[in-house]
């Protein structure tokens, strides 16, 4: 590699990331959370439900309520179960019956409880767990700026991850068992960037494919749809196969009666193992009715097998049928593992974990990257005022950064204490104590101080959420692994565990920062 | 230890037209890229690959595209090939049948 090269990769690599370091800081550690996404939602509610993506719903119960409170009758309903809740999703169009009253005809969406058929809506469901998945891509910026926006910085982080890699490409090996934490603070933080930059360099590089992928597809969709379909996004959609079947309406009574609990059953039993994650009913109780029911294999036994069956209720018959073991074809791939490996939801606990390692691992080559930044510029040589300028620069970073932590420790607190809490109280806790904590550490000008306030009150806030828990619903983590509450239980103990690494490393900070402030 | 300035570029225009280069010219020649292809071989699979790799060739091309010596050149090499891609897409829709 020639100097020259190696500069431009230094440069570029420099550039990119300080400008996406805050923002990417924040997408990590929020996603890192949203990992236990489904485990917070149910912790919040004292509720827990069995690990699996299958919906475990009474549909003729669930039916006949909605029909009374809505009137079913020529509308379209899905039924889906956007993650592992006692509450399943469901979409109802309105009616196309277009004689029906005018409130019949229009759309719902609501989540509905699997035990006792109560419907919430989107506000009323929100949950934490929600808020911080949101939060890493940003959804909390208005639509669409904060979407483009977390979708760029993705991009911009796989061009920093490329820079770096050629950058460092000749001492990738060399480097790698270098760590020298007596040293000087600059090689203590070029050693964690590089060593941790490669240990998490395969999960960074498919969550920034991914990540930029999921936000901001329609920068490829839309020339696709332009070039190759007219202008008709619909056709592409189909051909990508994302698009299910229409049926039309009949506009005449169903004479025949129907049981949708035996239908899915029987969609069911199709394929050993084959779990049904969708139902999606067309013209409800109309002579054309139709039922497509859509399922998947566990990923443990196949790790895309998607299928599907499609009923024709007025005889029974089976319309349409995709096999998920002989049947799934490079589309469906391609489908499942770009959601299947950001998610990291295929492996059970242990993946979680080490997913939410990485992400914290990435969390801290972020912050060593910006620290390198400062330190490199902090010579003598460079002129007061921008010396100044990079201080306050790198004051204000890691005040947004680090403040996440106890903010998010305090968010689960008061989420527990005032549940239900609204969307709108959750915003106000978390983005006006986060701003704050952020105007508090800028004006104590002392980075070595609010590492370390951030540390230690995230850790004490992070051992009182389990003790919340515990008096207020009265479930300490015991009490809830001996009634297999395993999700409330996963996070009491995740946070004991959290708060236990963060402390420690808090107070064994001490010696180094004096002994390396001396530098 | 900041890099060595010496290396990098240092005329306000050229800076300009890299940067453009990269971010622009990249992402029209990863797209045009991927479309001629889909265009001729197999459209939905070629679509669906595109999702991954149409973001790791715009990236790619943002770093050849700093690495070139001259930004207008780059920029030059980019639209060229642009225009050859552009030319198979509309070849590949006129002889080729479009989705119905």
């Amino acid at each position: 590699m020639s100097n020259r090269n190696y500069n431009i990769y230094f440069h570029t690599h420099t550039v990119s990331g300080i400008v996406i370091s805050v923002v990417l800081f924040v997408i990590f550690f929020a996603g890192s959370f949203s990992f236990f996404r489904d485990e917070i939602i149910n912790w919040e509610r004292s509720e827990s439900t069995a690990i699996t993506k299958e919906i475990q719903l009474d549909y003729n119960t669930a039916l006949d309520t909605l029909n009374k409170k809505y009137i079913l009758h020529g509308r379209n309903i899905t039924i889906s179960k956007p993650s592992t809740e006692r509450r399943v999703a469901v979409y109802m169009e309105g009616t196309k019956d277009t004689l029906a009253p005018a409130k019949q005809k229009e759309g719902q969406f609501f989540y509905l409880d699997t035990k006792n058929f109560k419907t919430f809506t989107y506000e009323e469901s929100y949950s934490l767990g929600e808020f911080l998945y949101r939060l890493h891509f940003l959804a909390q910026v208005p639509y669409p700026v904060g979407y483009y926006l977390s979708g760029f910085v993705a991009l911009f982080f796989l061009f920093a991850i490329i820079t770096g890699v050629l950058l460092h490409w000749k001492k990738i090996v060399s480097n790698f068992y270098v760590f020298r934490p007596k040293e000087k603070l600059k090689t203590l933080w070029t050693d964690a960037h590089t060593a941790l930059g490669m240990i998490g360099l395969p999960f960074q590089f498919v969550y920034a494919v991914t990540g930029a992928f999921f936000m901001i597809k329609l920068l490829i969709v839309a020339p696709a749809v332009m070039a190759l379909y007219k202008g008709d996004q619909d056709k592409l959609y189909k051909e990508l196969e994302y698009t299910d079947p229409d049926y039309k309406f009949d506009n005449k009574k169903l004479a025949t009666p129907f049981n949708m609990d035996q239908l899915v059953a029987k969609a069911k039993s199709n394929w050993s193992d084959f779990e049904i994650t969708r139902v999606f009913i067309q013209n409800y109780g109309d002579a054309n009715m139709h039922v497509l029911v859509e399922g998947e294999i566990p990923n443990h036994k196949k790790f895309t097998g998607v299928g599907k069956v499609i009923y024709r209720i007025s005889d029974g018959k089976e319309i349409a049928k995709k096999n998920p073991i002989t049947q799934t074809n490079y589309l469906d791939v391609v489908k499942n593992v770009l959601y299947r490996i950001h998610y990291g939801d295929y492996g059970g606990y242990a993946l979680k974990i080490v997913s939410f390692i990485l992400g914290i691992i990435t969390c801290f080559v972020i912050i060593s990257g910006v620290m390198i930044w400062l330190v490199a510029r902090q010579k003598n040589n460079m002129p007061e005022k921008k010396r100044r300028f990079n201080a306050a620069v790198v004051r204000i970073y890691l005040a947004i950064c680090l403040s996440m932590y106890p903010i998010t420790a305090l968010a689960f607190i008061v989420t527990k204490i005032f549940y239900p809490l609204t969307q709108n109280n959750l915003y106000t806790i978390y983005f006006v104590g986060w701003l704050i904590l952020t105007v508090f550490f800028i004006f104590k000008k002392n980075d070595a101080f609010t590492n370390k306030f951030c540390l230690i009150s995230g850790s004490i806030l992070g051992f009182l959420i389990p003790i919340t828990n515990g008096i207020v619903s009265g479930k300490w983590f015991w009490t809830s692994f001996m009634q297999n509450k395993i999700q409330v239980f996963v996070i009491d103990v995740f946070w004991i565990v959290l708060a236990s690494i963060s402390l420690y490393v808090a107070y064994h900070l001490k010696a180094k920062k004096e002994s390396a402030a001396e530098k | 230890m900041p890099a060595n300035p010496k290396y990098l570029t240092q005329s306000k225009w050229q800076r300009f037209a890299k940067i453009t280069a990269a971010i622009l010219g990249g992402y029209f020649v990863s797209v045009t890229f991927h479309l001629a292809l889909a265009s001729w071989f197999n459209r939905a699979n070629i679509l669906m690959t595109m999702a991954f790799s149409g973001f790791i060739l715009w990236v790619v091309l943002m770093v050849v595209a700093f690495l070139a010596k001259s930004g207008w050149k780059i920029w030059g090499i980019y639209i060229l090939l642009t225009l050859i891609f552009s030319l198979f897409i509309y070849l590949g829709q006129t002889y080729n049948p479009t989705a119905q």
